[in-house]
């Protein structure tokens, strides 16, 4: 009895010295869980009145990594990405092909995105749950500031594996949530589906009159630009010149990240004033968009609304 | 069961009733999934408008195989009770996106105009793939996500 209250004692004592420590480590197992598991399931995601099922696949091989999105219902939608190259089908006839930068721009969680993290949610482990059939852990991450939202994890307590995501503004309300209803961790996974080669790809593209796949580059360097208002916490991650979709000139893209949530900061030169956007949305994810001289700035987040704006609106150019 | 559910949810169960009937509720998880089906046909009928219509094909053509059960004044225990059995088997699936949405709590989530302030939010544009696609790449959320991260770019819309 003695034994097991110092056991007890012991382990509360751990997991009080250092929480965040034992929290942030179960986001990095999440991350790597999502890189490193196979798995194929079908999850139901709800933002609004919206709510929708999809499939989705992933296999890790001597190739690399494969996975694929399916939308279960409405008109096709489908991802297929194979390492750095996306492949985008909306409906029957929308289908682009996209390339992805070759390697992933930083690893999960680096020592100071663990900081970042510590500095600007507040950290902990809720109650054990089950999510489709699978024990989880759950994790809450609570921003200290309203310019982000709070997420509450559900991850798989043997793989670490997400199970269910939600995100909650700051009066508590839902802005978006998935999870799994049915899912196979490891086993048999259908494997028809991945392109592995190049010919593969091009024959492909071929059969389907897909666009050929752009050249992609990307050119780390300073854009010129300034944004005077991130939120704290918010570190530069990159700042480059990059090819977007078959846009003709470069767009400078600066990324933001706190360790949970990304800002993307996207400077595309425009000829002509066509319409601006404003504000959109796609579940927790917000795009602002304004003109600065002859230059559209459009800002992407999955934060709320006021924060892209924010950023948006402290966008200039400081010169060369 | 499933008649008291029904009472239940018309408001015309008396208190010790309803307690007993929750305990009850609670032991069997049969129940309580016919109870969440019961509260999302009643969801349906009450605000269609809020249900993508692509939810389920063999749900949404059963819907309109079924017009009379749809107008608005004909919603009765009775024609619920009907109209549940019939759909059981296709709103299975639905049952769970009722259950996502208790798991969180007990208020509604807000439709996306809620939200704003002042500025006026629309769905993202098919444009605006391009760059949701770019962020995508470097978000850290995509990175514990894994392709679940790509709904955003391929949300009906």
């Amino acid at each position: 009895m003695g034994a097991v209250l110092a056991l007890c004692l012991l382990w509360a004592t751990t997991a009080l010295a250092d929480p965040l420590r034992l929290d942030a480590e179960w986001l990095r197992t999440m991350a790597f869980a999502a890189h490193q598991t196979n798995y194929s399931g079908v999850f139901v995601y709800q933002s609004g009145g919206r709510v929708e099922m999809s499939r989705i696949t992933h296999l890790v091989d001597k190739d690399g990594e494969h996975e694929r999105l399916e939308g279960l219902d409405g008109l096709r939608r489908e991802v297929i990405r194979n390492n750095d190259k996306v492949w985008l089908y909306l409906g029957d006839k929308k289908v682009r092909v996209e390339k992805r930068r070759a390697q992933h721009a930083f690893p999960a969680l680096l020592p100071e995105q663990i900081q970042a993290l510590k500095e600007n949610y507040q950290i902990s482990q809720g109650e054990e749950d089950r999510v489709a059939e699978y024990h989880a852990h759950t994790v809450l991450f609570k921003p200290k500031d309203n310019l982000r939202y709070t997420r509450k994890m559900w991850a798989h307590s043997e793989s670490g594996l997400l199970l269910k995501a939600v995100v909650l503004d700051e009066r508590g309300r839902v802005i978006e949530q998935y999870a799994f209803s049915q899912l196979n961790i490891g086993g048999n996974i259908d494997r028809k589906w991945i392109i592995s080669s190049e010919s593969d790809a091009a024959r492909l593209a071929q059969q389907g009159g897909l666009s050929p796949l752009p050249k992609a580059s990307f050119e780390n360097a300073p854009s010129g630009w300034q944004v005077d208002s991130v939120p704290p916490g918010f570190k530069k991650v990159l700042e480059m010149r990059r090819t977007i979709s078959d846009r003709k000139l470069p767009v400078v893209h600066i990324v933001y990240s706190d360790g949970l949530a990304g800002i993307s900061v996207f400077i595309e030169k425009v000829s002509e004033v066509t319409d601006i956007p404003g504000l959109s949305s796609q579940g927790a994810v917000h795009m602002y968009s304004r003109l600065v001289g002859e230059n559209l700035v459009t800002v992407v987040g999955e934060v709320p609304p006021r924060t892209v704006i924010q950023v948006a609106d402290s966008v200039r150019f400081a010169g060369e | 069961m499933k008649q008291e559910i029904s009472v239940l949810m018309d408001g015309e169960m008396f208190e010790d009733e309803a307690e007993l009937f929750f305990d009850k509720l609670k032991r069997q998880p049969q129940a309580t999934q016919e109870w969440a089906v019961y509260h999302l046909i009643g969801d349906a009928l009450r605000q269609p408008d809020h249900l993508h219509r692509d939810i389920s094909s063999s749900f949404s053509e059963r819907l309109q195989a079924e017009p009379t059960i749809l107008a608005p004044h004909s919603r009765s225990p009775q024609r619920v009770r009907h109209y549940a059995l019939s759909a059981v088997a296709s709103v299975m699936a639905l049952a769970l996106v009722a259950w996502l949405s208790m798991q969180v709590g007990n208020e509604p989530a807000p439709q996306l105009a809620a939200v704003q302030q002042n500025n006026a939010v629309r769905p993202a544009s098919f444009q605006a793939n391009d760059y949701l696609m770019a962020h995508q790449e470097f978000s850290p959320s995509a990175d514990v996500q894994g392709a679940a991260s790509y709904i955003h770019t391929v949300a009906v819309r």
